[in-house]
């Protein structure tokens, strides 16, 4: 992995040998299933620690271990036997390493690109809607006649990330040039693919 | 150190005596509370129908005490000083023994509820970056501009737990004299001027 092992983690991985290989295995799940952003049942997680007798700082600790061997571990795309090297070298026993390695391989797509999705991005699109308008007549002009656009974009806030909605009404010949330069953006962003 | 208790503190705490101990003990429980949470009127209200008292007596007294409990715990007074000090008021030796032993259980966690009290600036919580390169744009293709975008979470400086980001935007010889600059300022706690303060203030 090329990375120093912060302190806390060794010393965290001894309390994770502590349990039974099996736990460990039912324990990584839970711990993916919170990465996953699916939510950890700490009461299940009790359980899985009530034999070994850890008291509630042990299991915050071997949840926090685990999320930071797995995180880390998709973050720099690490694969498997790396993984399992690089554990038993850090002083985690053969099964519990193989356990781990083995929840790590199966669900190390789905956690990249979970981590992918949560990663910075300002002001993100969600939803763009429109309507077409004709313009019959108006207070300047007695016969318009001219159609115009009306966009409503809905996005999260660049700073705050709470929902903004935009309105802007476009006409004909404006909104022709917005779709012109659109599509040549969009021609670049598919060469990139 | 003793503490000086004013006359109108005094009147307050002179309640205390006329009650017998499991009530003082039950105010100051009200006082902590009090401390930790905010006034609650209904609690005053309840303790003085229960003793006969009108509501103003209760909540001096309670309000008295807890002013005694903090007063006490920022100058971190020994406990032979709070004795003396608490003598003033001529209570029983009773109460005093129990004035005391409230103040000894808890001034530790009154401390550390003082040291939240007073505003303090933003601070650091979290990062998050993003590496982004830039490409072509409306008005100029073929670009290549690399571009690092982050944003800061900072914690409120009222002391709530909700965050305040910033989003700060900057190109690669920024950032490296960024980080030269804080690295420096890491390095500047390691001097020997530093070191000779730290030292003195321990």
């Amino acid at each position: 992995m090329n990375l120093d092992c912060p302190d806390w983690v060794l010393a965290e991985i001894s309390t994770l040998a502590k349990i039974s290989s099996v736990k460990m295995k039912l324990l990584c799940a839970q711990v993916l299933k919170d990465l996953l952003g699916e939510g950890i049942d700490y009461e299940k997680v009790g359980k899985l620690t009530a034999d070994a007798k850890f008291e509630s700082g042990d299991i915050k600790a071997s949840v926090a271990v685990l999320s930071f061997i797995f995180s880390s571990a998709a973050k720099h795309d690490v694969d498997s036997e790396s993984l399992s090297s690089e554990l038993q070298q850090l002083g985690l026993p053969k099964e519990h390493t193989t356990g781990l390695c083995k929840s790590y391989e199966d669900k190390h797509v789905a956690l990249r690109e979970k981590l992918r999705e949560t990663s910075l991005r300002l002001g993100r699109l969600d939803s763009v809607s429109w309507r077409v308008d004709y313009i019959l007549s108006s207070s300047e002009l007695r016969e318009v006649n001219q159609p115009v656009i009306q966009l409503k974009l809905q996005r999260q806030g660049a700073e705050s990330g709470a929902p903004e909605t935009t309105v802007v009404s476009v006409s004909a010949d404006k909104f022709r040039v917005l779709l012109a330069e659109l599509k040549q953006a969009q021609v670049l962003m598919n060469s990139l693919q | 150190m003793l503490l000086v208790l004013s006359e109108e503190h005094k009147e307050h705490l002179s309640f205390l005596p006329q009650v017998d101990a499991a009530v003082v003990g039950e105010f100051g429980r009200i006082a902590l509370e009090f401390l930790r949470r905010g006034a609650s009127p209904k609690v005053y209200e309840g303790a003085a129908r229960k003793l006969c008292v009108p509501v103003e007596m209760v909540q001096h007294g309670v309000e008295g005490l807890m002013f005694l409990m903090t007063e006490s715990s920022k100058h971190m007074i020994s406990e032979v000083d709070f004795l003396d000090s608490v003598l003033v008021l001529g209570f029983s030796e009773e109460l005093n023994q129990m004035l005391l032993q409230l103040y000894l259980q808890h001034h530790s966690q009154i401390r550390s509820i003082l040291s939240h009290l007073p505003s303090s600036v933003p601070a650091y919580h979290n990062l998050e970056w993003r590496l982004d390169v830039q490409l072509a744009r409306r008005s100029a293709r073929q670009q290549f501009i690399p571009m690092l975008t982050m944003r800061v979470h900072l914690t409120r400086s009222d002391g709530h737990s909700d965050f305040n980001s910033r989003i700060l935007q900057t190109d690669p010889s920024t950032l490296l004299h960024l980080i030269s600059t804080l690295e420096a300022a890491l390095a500047a706690m390691k001097t020997g001027h530093a070191r000779r303060i730290l030292r003195n203030i321990k």
